[in-house]
């Protein structure tokens, strides 16, 4: 018997079974709650010293930095909105937000699409699921060694594997990753890859979720598929939810796939320059630390810009058990 | 399934066999591409450095497991110097972020407070700087506090919970669980640490693996801050001495690079593999108290 | 500066590190420098090596080596720099220098002139650290920019070897598309070249001009730039270089990965302290030919390039000692006899001289190819000026635009002066 088959056997609820669906009583939140006010400073004493002491500090004086001439080596001359205006007129940063967007907005679907569905199928109790699991998570852990860089290239390479498979089909391949058509399509694929991450968030939400709901809506008489979208989906939302912001805000940050693919240049033709690493050549490359900020700034604006989108859709389809 | 009869059942057992079947084998088969990285890699470890770029086989014509020695007493310290500069640097974290994220997370998912919108909105903002711009200042920082070359400004930090990536994850999942549960304890008695220690710690034990876990592999892949806190070489991490085999304007000692490369997999996949049997201690299996 | 841990953090960092710590122990009054280098395991190896004499010699100096690969070396530099921490002795780079030198980061070398003997280096590369008359950089050693050729391939494909001293750039694309041609494709002619922008000075150079003049303008007509990408794109169209993707993948390998080393080339463009290199990584005897057209222009355009240079970090608390270190490194042969041309073919003269002979067989041949060359060189270049790391990546951009075509010869010649004369605040 596997650990999943063995953990539905148990029965532990009895006196909590209370269905998802009746259990909407967010209406009620913040009844009884008006004294937490120091409990919480408390618990969030942590927090609030690194922030004041070592997130804060850093954080302003990139802003200050942002309405300056800054080249690292030299002294922060004031600009004003120098920074910004450029910003209208410089095109690589227009290819590199072209480029970025692209990404964000097809790698990430795909990605949570086939973490979610992976997790789905290694939730329901296969045999040897720890293996599946641990190989599956497997391209996460490598990371952006300089070892894997070499594999992508001898993978996706003008002679490259994916091609020599494809050549025994009789098709001729390209430069996956170095031809300016392709290269971008690649990493996306790179990217769905590594969906290991998402994947585990959700298994560990799909076993957060109490077995007695399904117990209960069993006893109800619901079909597989019914509590599939009654139990599951909903009581996963908030995962869900939190793979999809924070997927986001990593796709919008891309820089190690991308640097370790081009080998930090963006290329071939500008095609994978992406947004922090054209960011990052200019404070490091061309010592532009000042524009490099004022670049930081405006997507800081844009990630916000859609977290603060997420949050509120979240708000007519993401169901909090409190 | 109610009621059935014997051959229907049979019928039944061995649509369930044949379907099982099917799915192990789209299961294998994708995890034979999952696994390529990995062969090729540990291939590759066994290779002679001139004949990884022309000998592209998975099995190596020239066996050299000589890459490994080579690799280990390579450098200026022996190569375990490197994973234990990382295990400690791994080993704060984690418990950093263990306990300041949970913290934390507890406080903005269970308890009302004042201004509590705008401190959650602004740990979600500490996350959306690219770390480009804030290295410059961070290492201003640590110098004046005579920090560069110690792990205090890899550690320190995660001990302040400033990884908000964890505090909102287990914010999800705190969210996630029955409030009943805290309402019974509080009923009574409970103040908010013993609800906090006995029943939310316990029943979050999958968002506790998978930050551990991640922590693990983040912080033991991580390169950039590591790169630029640590310039002594006796402080370098397993990453940063992955590096030093590189010379990308003459010859990288590319054998030993990948037996290292290959060695240094180890520790994370020994870790993930101990530390996903908690992904799936759920509730139905804590118990409740 | 270099920060000793405080008593209390101290002890905090020992219980957390468990490892023995700097701070030296007792309290004796021992000068500390930090030295800073790129490269891989065996530089690493030599260096400390001779961070051991050194420290033998001068017992009341510590060196500790900080040393990283190429890339990360310049992050970290940039760094510590900005938060003036940076390195005592730093290894510089031309295209670099001028960055770090204008903006007052490094110590002008003459001040320290007691401690630093700079009077046996070669002439021909000592212009490369002097920027208006301050010295912010010593060269470490020599090299030259040529054509490395394999005479096996060659042979194989039954096309003989140029004469270097008289090809001319029609001669090496015709060359490279017949060897690609009568290999059936096995073999390339030649890797591109256009990917470094110092094939393009070699060009400038031979028509009486050069990349940059010594105010760090450019200094070529936009005609000269053009029909100079006129042979790149040549060389593509008839065969004698890679598809257009096949040649951004091999730029990318370095020179691992390099048409040479993995002998599906014939020629490729390469500096002459890579031979060594390139024939270990080959298996083959290379040979070192002069880029084409030497002889058939108004002059050569061959130049000797400082091959790193070393510097010293402005905010030294120890100048004196670091310079001593700098003296140690160029001029004292037992650091010689340890180095030989790893960082080029040693600049002090003399010692290049009394370590020929120790040389591993290919340094000799670039040895002996720099010195035929010698007299050809027609004056020292410049250093580049301030954002010159930025020109690698145009170029890059601008060539790869090139081979696929995006663009025609003079919008490359166009989108790289432009580009540069942004990128550099020249005119």
């Amino acid at each position: 018997m596997t650990e999943a088959t063995r953990e539905r056997a148990e029965p532990r609820e009895e006196t909590l079974a209370d269905p998802p669906e009746t259990a909407d009583r967010r209406l009620g939140r913040g009844r009884r709650r008006s004294n937490d006010n120091l409990a919480a400073y408390l618990f969030l004493a942590p927090w609030f010293v690194g922030l004041a002491f070592i997130t804060v500090g850093p954080i302003l004086a990139s802003l200050y930095f942002s309405f300056t001439d800054y080249s690292l080596i030299g002294g922060a001359d004031w600009v004003g909105l120098e920074n910004y205006t450029r910003m209208l007129t410089d095109e690589r940063l227009h290819t590199s937000l072209g480029v970025t967007f692209a990404y964000v907005f097809v790698s990430v679907p795909l990605q949570l699409a086939m973490a979610l569905a992976l997790a789905m199928l290694l939730d329901r109790g296969v045999r040897g699921l720890p293996i599946y699991r641990s190989v599956y998570y497997l391209p996460s852990l490598l990371g952006s060694s300089v070892a894997i860089a070499i594999l992508w290239r001898r993978v996706f390479g003008a002679d490259g594997l994916v091609n020599q498979l494809l050549a025994f089909f009789g098709i001729e391949g390209v430069g996956w990753v170095s031809h300016p058509d392709y290269a971008l399509s690649t990493l996306i694929v790179l990217n769905v890859w590594t969906f290991g991450a998402p994947m585990v968030i959700f298994l560990a939400g799909l076993r957060q979720i109490p077995r007695m709901y399904y117990e209960a809506a069993a006893v109800d008489g619901a079909s597989r598929l019914r509590r599939f979208f009654s139990v599951t989906v909903p009581l996963l939302t908030p995962i869900i939810f939190f793979n999809l912001v924070l997927q986001m805000i990593s796709a919008f940050q891309t820089f190690t796939q991308a640097f370790v693919v081009s080998g930090g240049t963006g290329g071939p033709s500008d095609s994978t320059l992406f947004y922090t690493l054209y960011l990052y050549d200019t404070g490091f490359g061309s010592f532009d630390m000042g524009y490099a900020s004022a670049m930081a700034w405006l997507l800081l604006v844009i990630i916000a810009g859609f977290t603060a989108v997420n949050f509120f859709a979240s708000k007519y389809w993401v169901f909090y058990g409190d | 399934m109610v009621t059935k009869t014997s051959a229907a059942r049979a019928a039944d057992r061995r649509g369930e066999q044949r379907r099982r079947f099917f799915v192990h084998l789209g299961l294998v088969g994708f995890g034979l591409i999952m696994l390529y990285p990995l062969l090729w890699m540990v291939s590759s470890s066994f290779k002679p450095t001139a004949d990884i770029f022309s000998d592209p086989g998975l099995i190596p014509d020239t066996f050299v497991p000589g890459n490994y020695t080579e690799g280990w007493t390579a450098l200026q310290f022996p190569f375990h110097h490197y994973i234990w500069n990382s295990l400690i640097v791994v080993a704060g974290s984690i418990a950093g972020n263990l306990l300041a994220c949970s913290m934390a997370a507890y406080a903005f998912a269970r308890l009302e407070f004042k201004g509590k919108r705008l401190f959650f909105s602004i740990m979600l903002m500490t996350i959306m700087l690219p770390i480009h711009v804030v290295i410059v200042p961070q290492y201003i920082l640590f110098a004046n506090l005579d920090w560069i070359n110690t792990f205090y400004p890899l550690i320190v930090p995660k001990l302040l919970a400033t990884d908000a990536f964890f505090i909102f994850l287990m914010v999800q999942f705190i969210r996630g669980l029955p409030r009943d549960l805290d309402e019974a304890a509080r009923i009574d008695g409970c103040g908010h640490v013993r609800i906090f220690l006995r029943i939310v710690l316990p029943l979050s034990t999958p968002a506790l693996a998978t930050t551990a876990i991640f922590t693990f592999i983040w912080t033991w892949n991580d390169f950039f801050s590591q790169l630029i806190f640590l310039t002594d070489p006796e402080m370098y991490t397993v990453p940063i001495a992955l590096r030093t085999f590189v010379d990308s304007q003459s010859q990288t000692s590319w054998g030993p690079l990948f037996a290292m490369s290959a060695i240094a997999l180890g520790p994370i996949f020994g870790f993930f593999l101990a530390g996903q049997r908690y992904l799936v201690r759920g509730i139905a299996t804590t118990g409740i108290k | 500066m270099r920060l000793g841990l405080k008593p209390a953090a101290a002890v905090a960092a020992l219980a957390l590190a468990a490892t023995a710590c700097g701070g030296g122990g007792s309290g004796d009054e021992k000068v500390e420098l930090r030295f800073s280098w790129w490269g891989a395991d065996d530089r690493h190896e030599t260096t400390q090596e001779v961070i051991k004499r050194f420290e033998k010699a001068h017992p009341d100096i510590e060196v500790t080596g900080e040393y990283t690969d190429w890339d990360s070396y310049w992050d970290r530099l940039a760094t510590n720099t900005a938060a003036n921490d940076a390195p005592d002795i730093i290894t510089m780079e031309e295209r670099y220098l001028r960055e770090y030198g204008d903006r007052g980061a490094l110590l002008d070398l003459n001040e320290v002139g007691d401690q630093l003997d700079t009077s046996k280096l070669d002439k021909l590369v000592m212009g490369g650290g002097e920027l208006d008359g301050s010295l912010y950089g010593v060269p470490t050693g020599v090299n030259a920019f040529t054509i490395m050729a394999d005479p096996q391939a060659f042979e194989e494909a039954g096309v003989e070897m140029p004469d270097d001293e008289t090809w001319t750039w029609e001669d090496w694309v015709a060359i490279s598309a017949e060897i690609s041609e009568k290999s059936g494709g096995d073999v390339v002619g030649t890797q591109d070249i256009g990917f470094n922008e110092n094939s393009f000075q070699i060009y400038a150079r031979q028509r009486e001009q050069s990349l940059y003049d010594k105010s760090g303008a450019l200094n070529f007509d936009q005609g000269t730039m053009t029909e100079y990408w006129e042979h790149m794109v040549r060389v593509h169209e008839e065969n004698g270089a890679p598809s257009a993707a096949k040649s951004v993948e091999l730029e990318a390998g370095g020179p691992d990965q390099s048409v040479l080393a993995t002998n599906s080339g014939a020629m490729a463009a390469f500096w002459t302290n890579q031979l060594g290199t390139m024939e270990e990584t080959s298996g083959r005897d290379l040979e070192l030919l002069r880029f084409p057209g030497e002889s058939a222009s108004a002059q050569a355009g061959t130049f000797f390039k400082p091959a790193m240079h070393y510097s010293v970090s402005a905010a030294s608390e120890h100048p004196e000692e670091a310079a001593m270190f700098v003296d140690f490194l160029l001029n004292d042969k037992r650091a010689g006899e340890l180095i030989l041309a790893d960082r080029g073919l040693p600049a002090n003269t003399e010692l290049r001289e009394q370590l020929t002979s120790e040389l591993p067989e290919a340094d000799q041949e670039s040895a002996d190819f720099l010195t035929e060359i010698e007299g050809d060189v027609a004056g020292a270049v410049p250093p580049p000026p301030i954002g010159a790391g930025d020109v690698v990546d145009i170029t890059m951009r601008v060539n790869e635009d090139l081979m696929f075509g995006d663009i025609s010869t003079d919008q490359a010649s166009e989108r790289w002066m432009s580009e540069v004369k942004d990128a550099t605040g020249g005119e």
